[in-house]
C-alpha cells in the first residue's frame, strides 16, 4: 500500500482544495474582509470621543473678503493647555470661509493655512468636478458681517427668513429662522470638532497601517476631520447612500436603546453578496443627509471623497437632560480632505432636494429607451444565443429595449474587444436588433489586460495613462482581466483619451444603437485591501487614493458617457449605466444597486435603496429584477416584476450561475403575469418620460417617498415600503411570499382610485386590501391627471406615433391635473426648444389642454401627429353621454368602460371615445 | 403612402374575394381577419368572442378597443390582445400579435401588416413561401421514410418485448432447477470441508506432538507436506510463517480468498504508481515540490479568516472565484503551474488506468461500429445484435453486471448438461474414503464455484431483465431498443454519450461528468429526461433534456447549456416519425399549394 500513499494524498489536496473554497464562497457576506470602525484608526479614535473633550476651538480674525467671510480657526490655549501641551508644536490655525449662495444655501470651508510659515508642503485634496461650474455664479455677494456687541457671535444674511450664525468661542455654526431665532442645522454644537493638521513624522513615529496583510504606507500620516452636525426640528435622518436597508430613515447608530452598531460606512466597495440591512458601504457614497419633521427639511452636503464614516446619534447619546427633543444629531469622520460643507435651508423637502440639485446638478435627460425595460444576464454567450433571446420577447408579445452583454463578450476580458468566436459579427447583432428598434449595451470596466498585445493597455502604458501604486509604478492588480491596471480619470487628459476608445472607429464592432455599461469602478481589485484599491495609490498630481477613493468612480462614469456623447457628435444623448457613485454621478448616467440577491429581503430593501438614491439626486436607479445571486422562485421573480416596473430603471439580471429566467421560461401564467407588469411601465412611459424631464430641470427625483409628496403627514415618515411616482402614482410593494393582504397608508386628504379596479378609497387611512397575485396595489391620486399609451409595441421605437390615454383621477371638487412631456427622445434638440410640453387640467366639466412651453427659447421645434385616443375619468358623476371638442364643436361618445385594455377588464370608469385631438395642440373638451 | 395603403387594401380585400367569395364588408373593415372568421363579423352587432359586450358593425376595426380581447380590433393595433391575420399568399398564412400593427417592421411577408406606416415592405411570400415549401416537403419525405422504418422497428421491438418476457419466465423456472443444485453442491462442499477439518485437526495434533521433540529443521518438512495435502490453501499458508499459523487457520476460507484479492490490487496498483512516477519524472517535477505547492493554499482555506499568505495573484484569483465556478480552480493554480500539474496527474492516471482496462476501449470502439451500422444491421441481423454485443458494451461502462454473460438462455441444453455434471460429480465422490480424495474434493469445490456464480449470473439475468421489462418504452413500445443502446455526439472537446433508461454523461478525454441519470419521457414522449447529475458548484444538479424529432437515423446533435448545468440536446429518430403527424404536413403543404397567387405574387 505504501507507494500508493502520495498518489493518494495528492488526489485529496486536488479533491480538498476546491472544497475548501467552495464551502467558503458559499457562505455570504466576507465581513472579516472589510474594516470596521475599531479597525479603522481614525474612525476608531474619534468615535470615542465624548463632547466637549478636545480643548475649545476660537474664531479669530473675521474678514469680508471677496464677497467671503473668512477667519481662523485655533484651539484654546488656556494656561492648563500650555502645561499640559508641552512639546507638542503650537498648532497652526486653520483656515475658515463662509460663502451664501442663492435659494438659501450656506457653504463652509475649512482647511490648512497654506500661507502659514509652517504650513505643510502637500495640499489637501479638494474634489473638483462634482460642484455644477456656474454653481459660484449664485454665489451672493457678502457685504458686511454683523456682529453682538461684545464679537462673541456673527451673524449673515442667508435667505429670506433664514440667517447664519457663527459663534466665536467656542466655533459653532448655526442656520436658523430669523425671526424666532430656531436653529436648523448646526455644526460643532457638541465641541467635536476635530482637524488632524498635515505634519511632520517625528522620530520612531510610525504612521503604517496594516490591515490583513496589506500595508498602507501612508507617507502623509493621519490628516483625519470629524465634527458633529445638529438637524433641530427633525423627526428623522434620511440620505447618505449606498448601503443595504429596510428602512428608508436612518437608524440611529449609537446611543441609549442602539446595540452594537457600525457607523454608516461611505466608501465605495465591491462587496460580494451584501446583506440586505447593514450600515456597512457599497458600491456608491454620498455625503449628503436630509432631515424632514413637521417643522420642515433640512439638508447638510460634505463634499469629500476619502473614506467616511457617520453616526447617527440617539437622543440622550451626549447625557444630555434634553434627550427626547426633536433633535438629531449626527457625527461625521473623513480619512482625508477637507471640510467643504454645504447647508440647506429647506423648507420644504423639494426645497432640499433643488438646493441640493443645484451644487451637484441634476439627472442628464436619457433617451427614451433607456427608461424602457432592458434584459440582461452574466452573459448572453453568443450571437445565437442573443437572436434566441430577442426573439423570445417576439414570440411572446413582451416588449424590451435593451439587450446587454456582459463581460464574457470580450476577448479575454479586454474591453472594446468581441470574442470572435462567439460573436463573429456583432455589428449585423447590433443592426438586427436595431432594425425591430432594440439598442445593445456593452460592458466597459476600469481594469485593463496588462497584455502588451492589447492596445488600450499599450496606450495607457505608453501615455502614463494608469494610477500608480505608491512607488510610482503602474499600479497592477488582479481583476476579471487578471493582472490589470487602472486608467487615471482624475486627469482630464486621461479622461479625453478614453472617451476617444468609444468612437465608431476605435471601438471595432461597435454601431450607434451600442450603449455602455460601467461595473467595477470603485475600483474593484480583487487582490487589494478590502477588494479595492490601495490608499496610498497615487493619482494625477500626486494625489493619493485615499483622498478620491469615493470619486473614482464617478470620473470613470463621467469620461465613458463623454466618450458616447462624442461618438454622436453631441447629438445622441449617451446611455452608461454605474455601479460606483459619488455625488453629481446623476449628470453621467443611471446606477444600479448592484450584486442583490434573489430573495424577498433583498426585494424589500431594493424600494429604500431606490428612494435614497433619488433623494440624493441619483434619480435614475434600480435594482436587478429577479436578484442577482441565487435563483428566484417565480413567485418572487414575478412580484419583483410587478415592483421593477416603476423602478426609474428597470433592468432584469442574473449570476452566470443562475437558472435562465426570461420572462417566458416559468409557464403561461407567470409569462402572462410578467407581460402584465412590463405592460404597466411601457403604459407609463409617457408619464415616467415627463417626470424625468422634470427631474433633469428641478432635481426632485421620479420615485419619491410619501413624505415627499405629503411632507406634512407624519404617517409617512418612516414609511419603507411604498413609494410615489410623480405626484399621481402610489405604489405599495409586496415583499413576501404567499401574501394574502397587505395594510396600505393612503396619505392626503384626497382619495384614491386603486389602478386595478378603479375602486376609490379615502385619504389619510391605512387600508386592509386583498392582494392579488397579477399586481401589486398602485392607486392614482384623486386631483391628478397620468398620461399614457394603451398600445403596446417590440419597443418605445415603435410606440413613437402612438395614440394617448389620459386617465383623470377628479378630486372631491371634480378637478384634476398633470402634465406631459414629448421630444424626439433622442438628441439634445429639445435643449434649443424642439419639445411639447402640455399641462391638462379638468375643472368645471371641462379639460384643458395648453402649452407651457416658454416661447422665448424656439430655436428649433418638435412636432407630433400624435393623437388622443381615450380619455378615462375616475370619479365622476355618471350620467355624461357626450363631450364636446373645440375648436371644431365636435362631439364624441361618453361611454362606461375599463381602465385597462385586458380581457376579463370591466366598467368601472367614464370613457370618452375617440376625441382624437391632436397632442400638441390646444383644446378643450367639455364633458356634457 | 395614401396610394399605397388603398392598393393594399385592394389587394387584400381581392384575396378574400376571390379565395371565398363571400358577400363584401368594407375594405378597411376587413383587415386582420382571419376568412374562417368572416362569418362571425357579418351581422349589423357583433359580439365580443368573450362574450363581454357587442359592438355595432361601424366599430370593426375604427382603430379603438371595445372588446378587451380584441374582436372589434383585428386589423388594427387598438387591442393589446388583439391579433392579425395576414393572408401571405403563397406562403403560410399567420396571425400576428396585434402589437405589429403598423409598428414599421415588416412582419406579414405580403406586408399586410403595414398599411399605414412608413415601412416599405415588399411581398417576399413568394420566395420565402418556395423554400418552406421544399422544406416541408422533404420533412414529409422524412416522415413518410421514418415511418416505414418505425413500423418495422416497433413490429420488432414487440417480439423482441415477447422474447424478453418468455425469456424471464424461462430464466425463473431455470433458477429454481439451478438452486437445487447448487443446494445439493454445497452440502457436499461442506461435509467435504467438514472431513478435511477433521483430518487436518488429526493432523496437527500429530505434529504438534512430533514437533516438540522435533528440531526446527523437520518443521520445513512438515510444512511441506501441508502444502501437498491442501492444495487450495496454499496462498495463504506461503504467506504465513509458521509462527502464526495457527491464526490463519482460524480465519476462515472467505478471508483468504479476499485477502488474495487485495494482494494481487496491490501489486497492480504498485505497477501503475511506478508508471506514474515515471511520468512525472519525465516532467521533471519532484512529487516533493508538488505537494508543497498545494499546501499552501489548502492551510490557507484551514484558517479560513486570513488570506494574508497569499501572493497578491492568488487573492485576486480567490477573490474573483467567488463570482465564478471557473475561477475557483483557477486558484489553486500556482502561477500556472498547479493546474499543469493537475492535467499531467489527469493524464498519467488515465494511462494507468488504460494499462488495465483496455478491454473495455476494445469494446467502445466495437460499440462505435454498432452505431455507424445501425440502419444496416437493422436490416438483417436486429435482434441478434442487440441481444449479444450491445449489451455487453453496456457491462463494461456502467456498473450493471452484465446478465447475458455466458448463459446462454436461447440453448435449450446446457442447464441438462450441469445437472448431469453435477449428478456425475456427487456421484464419484466417496466420502468414506480417508484421507478425502484430493482431486476429488477440488472437483466438488469447482462444481459448486461455477454452478453458484452462473445461480448468480442468471438471477442478476433476471433482476436486470425484470428492470428492463418496468421500463415504459412509448405507446407502441417504440423506444424499446433504446434500452440497450447509448448514443454519442461529439462537440468541440466534449462527447455527449446518452443512454436512454440509464444515464448520460460528458466526456472530455477521459474525464466523465455524469449529466444526469434516466428520469422519465415527458410532452408525450417527445423529451427524454435525464436529472440528478454531478452538482454544480454553486449551480444545480446536472440535467440534461433530450428533444426527440423524426429523423431516419438515432442521432444526436446539438447539445447546448442554455443555463448552467442545465444541457439540453436534440436526437433525431424514426420513433418520432408519427402518421397524424405527417397527415398534419401534408395538409400544410396542400394549404400552401392552393394558395399560390396566380401571378400576383410579382406584383408588390
Amino acid at each position: 500500500m505504501a507507494p500508493l500513499t502520495p498518489l493518494l494524498l495528492r488526489y485529496l489536496v486536488v479533491i480538498l482544495i476546491p472544497l475548501f473554497l467552495f464551502s467558503s464562497s458559499a457562505s455570504a457576506w466576507k465581513k472579516d474582509e472589510f474594516r470596521n470602525c475599531n479597525q479603522t484608526p481614525f474612525c476608531k479614535c474619534a468615535r470615542t470621543r465624548t463632547p466637549h473633550s478636545l480643548p475649545r476651538l476660537i474664531v479669530s480674525d473675521l474678514l469680508i473678503s471677496d464677497g467671503h467671510l473668512t477667519a481662523h480657526l485655533q484651539p484654546s490655549l488656556s494656561s492648563e493647555d500650555d502645561v499640559s501641551a508641552g512639546d507638542t508644536p503650537h498648532p497652526r490655525p486653520l483656515v475658515l470661509r463662509l460663502s451664501v449662495y442663492q435659494d438659501g444655501i450656506l457653504r463652509l470651508k475649512i482647511d490648512e493655512d497654506y500661507s502659514a510659515p509652517s504650513a505643510p508642503s502637500k495640499q489637501r485634496f479638494e474634489v473638483p468636478d462634482v460642484v455644477l461650474p456656474d454653481f459660484e455664479d449664485r454665489r451672493l455677494w457678502l457685504p458686511r458681517v454683523s456682529s453682538t456687541e461684545d464679537g462673541s457671535i456673527s451673524s449673515l444674511y442667508l435667505s429670506d427668513g433664514f440667517e447664519v450664525v457663527l459663534r466665536h468661542d467656542p466655533f459653532e455654526i448655526q442656520v436658523r429662522r430669523k425671526r424666532s431665532n430656531d436653529p436648523i442645522i448646526s455644526l460643532n454644537s457638541h465641541g467635536l470638532f476635530e482637524f488632524e493638521q498635515l505634519r511632520e513624522k517625528k522620530e520612531g513615529e510610525d504612521w503604517e497601517e496594516r490591515f490583513r496583510g496589506h500595508t498602507d504606507t501612508r507617507p502623509h500620516g493621519p490628516q483625519s476631520i470629524s465634527f458633529d452636525v445638529s438637524f433641530h426640528g427633525a423627526e428623522f435622518v434620511y440620505g447618505i447612500p449606498e448601503h443595504a436597508s429596510t428602512s428608508l430613515a436612518l437608524r440611529a447608530t449609537r446611543g441609549p436603546g442602539v446595540d452594537h452598531s457600525e457607523p454608516y460606512r461611505l466608501f465605495n466597495l465591491d462587496v460580494f453578496e451584501y446583506l440586505h440591512d447593514s450600515p456597512f458601504g457599497l458600491y456608491g457614497s454620498i455625503p449628503f443627509m436630509l432631515s424632514h419633521g413637521l417643522k420642515g427639511s433640512a439638508g447638510f452636503f460634505w463634499l469629500n471623497a476619502a473614506e467616511m464614516q457617520i453616526d447617527v446619534l440617539a437622543p440622550g447619546w451626549d447625557d444630555s437632560a434634553a434627550a427626547g427633543n426633536d433633535r438629531i444629531d449626527t457625527f461625521w469622520m473623513s480619512e482625508a480632505g477637507i471640510v467643504d460643507t454645504f447647508f440647506f435651508v429647506g423648507p420644504g423637502p423639494k426645497d432640499v432636494l433643488q438646493q441640493y440639485a443645484s451644487v451637484t446638478g441634476t439627472l442628464a435627460m436619457p433617451q427614451e429607451f433607456a427608461i424602457a425595460y432592458h434584459q440582461c444576464r452574466w452573459n448572453y454567450r453568443d450571437e445565437e444565443d442573443v437572436a434566441t433571446v430577442d426573439a423570445g420577447f417576439d414570440e411572446h408579445d413582451i416588449p424590451y429595449d435593451v439587450l446587454w452583454l456582459d463581460i464574457e463578450h470580450t476577448d479575454g476580458k479586454r474591453y472594446f474587444t468581441w470574442d470572435r468566436v462567439l460573436f463573429p459579427n456583432p455589428e449585423e447583432m447590433q443592426k438586427k436588433l436595431a432594425a425591430k428598434g432594440r439598442h445593445m449595451v456593452t460592458i466597459v470596466d476600469p481594469h485593463i489586460k496588462r497584455d502588451d498585445s492589447y492596445y488600450v493597455h499599450k496606450e495607457a502604458t505608453d501615455k502614463g495613462y494608469y494610477v500608480k501604486d505608491a512607488t510610482g509604478k503602474d499600479f497592477d492588480g488582479w481583476c476579471w482581466s487578471g493582472s490589470s491596471s487602472y486608467p487615471d480619470t482624475l486627469n482630464p487628459e486621461v479622461r479625453e483619451w478614453w472617451a476617444e476608445k468609444f468612437s465608431l472607429k476605435n471601438y471595432g464592432g461597435s454601431t450607434p444603437s451600442l450603449y455602455i455599461w460601467n461595473d467595477m469602478n470603485e475600483p474593484s481589485v480583487f487582490n487589494g485591501p478590502e477588494i479595492s484599491m490601495p490608499r496610498d495609490a497615487l493619482h494625477f498630481g500626486g494625489v493619493e487614493h485615499r483622498e478620491l477613493h469615493n470619486v473614482y468612480g464617478l470620473y470613470f462614469h463621467m469620461a465613458t458617457a463623454d466618450g458616447l456623447l462624442k461618438r454622436g457628435n453631441g447629438k445622441d444623448r449617451p446611455f452608461v449605466l454605474s455601479r460606483a457613485f459619488f455625488a453629481g454621478s446623476q449628470r453621467h448616467g443611471a446606477i444600479w444597486t448592484g450584486d442583490n440577491s434573489a430573495d424577498w429581503d433583498q426585494l424589500r430593501s431594493s424600494v429604500p435603496m431606490i428612494l435614497t438614491l433619488g433623494l440624493t439626486g441619483i434619480s435614475f436607479s434600480g435594482a436587478d429584477v429577479g436578484g442577482f445571486f441565487g435563483n428566484p422562485e417565480p413567485e418572487l421573480l414575478v412580484r419583483w416584476y410587478q415592483l421593477a416596473a416603476y423602478y426609474p430603471f428597470f433592468r432584469a439580471h442574473a449570476h452566470h450561475d443562475t437558472k435562465r429566467r426570461e420572462p417566458w421560461l416559468f409557464g403561461e401564467r407567470r409569462t402572462a403575469l410578467i407581460r402584465e407588469a412590463i405592460h404597466i411601465r411601457y403604459s407609463l412611459l409617457p408619464y415616467y418620460y415627463s417626470l424625468f424631464r422634470k427631474a433633469s430641470i428641478s432635481g426632485i427625483p421620479i420615485m419619491r417617498p410619501l413624505w415627499l409628496e405629503f411632507p406634512e403627514d407624519k404617517k409617512t415618515f418612516d414609511n419603507s415600503e411604498a413609494f410615489m411616482i410623480g405626484e399621481g402614482i402610489l405604489v405599495q410593494g409586496i415583499y413576501e411570499e404567499g401574501q394574502k393582504s397587505v395594510s396600505v397608508y393612503l396619505p392626503g386628504e384626497q382619495s384614491w382610485y386603486n389602478m386595478r379596479n378603479g375602486a376609490a378609497y379615502s385619504g389619510g387611512q391605512t387600508h386592509k386590501l386583498e392582494v392579488f397575485e397579477d399586481s401589486i396595489p398602485s392607486f392614482q391620486k384623486a386631483g391628478s391627471i397620468v398620461p399614457r399609451k394603451y398600445r403596446f409595441r417590440r419597443s418605445t421605437t415603435q410606440m413613437a406615433n402612438d395614440p394617448y390615454t389620459l386617465v383623470i383621477a377628479l378630486n372631491s371638487s371634480l378637478a384634476a391635473e398633470g402634465e406631459l412631456y414629448i421630444d424626439d427622445g433622442k438628441s439634445y434638440d429639445f435643449e434649443q426648444g424642439a419639445y411639447i410640453h402640455r399641462r391638462f387640467v379638468f375643472s368645471n366639466g371641462k379639460l384643458t389642454s395648453s402649452t407651457i412651453h416658454s416661447a422665448s427659447l424656439r430655436e428649433k421645434k418638435f412636432s407630433s401627429s400624435c393623437t388622443v385616443e381615450r380619455i378615462i375619468l375616475l370619479g365622476l358623476p355618471s350620467g355624461a353621454k357626450k363631450a364636446v371638442i373645440e375648436p371644431g364643436n365636435h362631439e364624441t361618445e361618453i361611454e362606461p368602460g375599463p381602465l385597462t385594455l385586458r380581457g376579463g377588464a370591466s366598467s368601472v370608469a367614464l370613457v370618452i371615445r375617440k376625441p382624437n385631438v391632436r397632442i400638441a395642440d390646444d383644446w378643450t373638451i367639455k364633458v356634457l | 403612402m395614401e396610394t399605397r395603403l388603398r392598393f393594399a387594401l385592394l389587394l387584400t380585400s381581392f384575396f378574400v374575394v376571390w379565395v371565398y367569395g363571400a358577400t363584401p364588408i368594407p375594405n378597411k373593415q376587413l383587415l386582420g381577419i382571419d376568412p374562417q372568421d368572416l362569418s362571425f363579423y357579418k351581422s349589423n352587432v357583433i359580439k365580443c368572442k368573450d362574450g363581454s359586450k357587442k359592438f355595432a358593425k361601424e366599430l370593426l376595426n375604427d382603430e379603438f378597443c371595445d372588446c378587451p380581447d380584441g374582436t372589434d380590433e383585428p386589423g388594427t393595433s387598438a387591442c393589446p390582445e388583439g391579433k392579425f391575420y395576414c393572408q401571405n399568399a403563397g406562403h403560410t398564412p399567420i396571425k400576428i400579435f396585434s402589437s405589429r400593427v403598423n409598428d414599421g417592421v415588416c412582419d406579414c411577408c405580403d406586408g399586410s401588416d403595414e398599411y399605414n406606416s412608413n415601412a416599405n415592405c415588399t411581398n417576399t411570400c413568394w420566395e420565402a413561401g418556395k423554400v418552406a415549401r421544399e422544406k416541408l416537403k422533404k420533412k414529409i419525405e422524412t416522415f413518410k421514410e421514418g415511418l416505414i422504418i418505425r413500423k418495422e422497428e416497433v413490429e420488432k421491438a414487440n417480439k423482441a418485448y415477447a422474447k424478453d418476457e418468455a425469456d424471464l419466465a424461462k430464466l425463473k423456472s431455470d433458477e429454481k432447477v439451478l438452486k437445487e443444485l447448487v443446494q445439493k453442491l454445497r452440502e457436499q462442499k461442506e461435509r467435504i470441508d467438514k472431513l478435511e477439518e477433521e483430518e487436518r485437526l488429526k493432523k496437527e495434533k500429530e505434529e504438534k506432538s512430533l514437533r516438540e521433540e522435533e528440531e526446527k529443521s523437520k518443521e520445513q518438512e512438515i510444512k511441506a507436506d501441508e502444502t501437498q495435502n491442501f492444495d487450495t490453501m496454499d496462498n495463504h499458508e506461503q504467506d504465513g510463517s509458521t509462527g502464526n499459523l495457527d491464526i490463519a487457520v482460524e480465519s476462515g476460507n472467505d478471508n483468504m480468498v479476499e485477502s488474495k484479492k487485495a494482494s494481487t490490487q496491490t501489486a497492480e496498483q504498485h505497477v501503475g504508481e511506478g508508471h506514474d512516477d515515471t511520468l512525472e519524472s519525465s516532467d521533471g517535477i519532484s512529487q516533493d515540490g508538488e505537494i508543497s505547492s498545494y499546501e499552501v493554499p489548502k492551510q490557507d482555506q484551514d484558517d479560513s479568516g486570513s488570506t494574508e499568505e497569499l501572493s497578491r495573484e492568488e487573492l485576486g484569483r480567490l477573490v474573483a472565484s467567488r463570482w465564478t465556478s471557473e475561477g475557483a480552480d483557477q486558484t489553486t493554480d500556482k502561477i500556472g503551474n498547479v493546474e499543469e500539474d493537475l492535467m499531467d496527474q489527469d493524464s498519467s492516471v488515465a494511462h494507468e488506468h488504460k494499462g488495465y482496462t483496455s478491454e473495455t476501449d476494445d469494446d467502445r470502439e466495437k460499440d462505435d461500429d454498432d452505431d455507424d451500422n445501425f440502419e444496416d444491421d437493422r436490416d438483417d441481423e436486429f435482434e441478434d445484435d442487440h441481444s449479444s454485443s450491445d449489451a455487453s458494451y453496456i457491462a463494461d461502462e456502467y456498473e450493471k453486471p452484465d446478465p447475458l454473460d455466458s448463459i446462454e438462455v436461447s440453448s435449450p441444453t446446457w442447464l441438462d448438461k450441469i445437472q448431469q455434471t453435477v449428478q456425475s460429480v456427487l456421484q464419484a465422490f466417496n466420502f468414506f474414503k480417508t484421507p478425502v480424495n484430493v482431486s476429488d474434493a477440488t472437483h466438488i469445490r469447482k462444481e459448486y464455484d461455477d454452478t453458484s456464480s452462473k445461480l448468480s449470473k442468471m438471477q442478476s439475468r433476471i433482476s436486470s431483465l425484470t428492470e428492463k421489462l418496468k421500463r415504459d418504452f412509448g405507446k407502441e413500445k417504440e423506444f424499446y431498443f433504446f434500452y440497450d443502446q447509448c448514443f454519442e455526439s461529439k462537440q468541440n472537446k466534449y462527447v455527449y454519450k446518452i443512454c436512454p433508461f440509464k444515464q448520460a454523461s460528458q466526456d472530455e478525454g477521459y474525464s466523465n461528468t455524469r449529466l444526469g441519470s434516466w428520469d422519465n419521457f415527458e410532452e408525450s414522449y417527445r423529451v427524454m429526461v435525464f436529472n440528478n447529475g454531478e452538482k454544480c458548484w454553486n449551480g444545480p444538479d446536472r440535467s440534461l433534456k433530450v428533444r426527440l424529432r423524426c429523423g431516419l437515423k438515432n442521432e444526436i446533435s446539438d447539445v447546448d447549456e442554455p443555463s448552467r448545468c442545465e444541457y439540453t440536446a436534440l436526437m433525431s429518430t424514426p420513433a418520432l416519425c408519427l402518421e397524424d403527424k405527417l397527415k398534419e404536413l401534408e395538409k400544410k403543404l396542400e394549404q400552401m399549394n392552393t394558395r399560390k397567387p396566380q401571378g400576383h405574387h410579382d406584383e408588390l
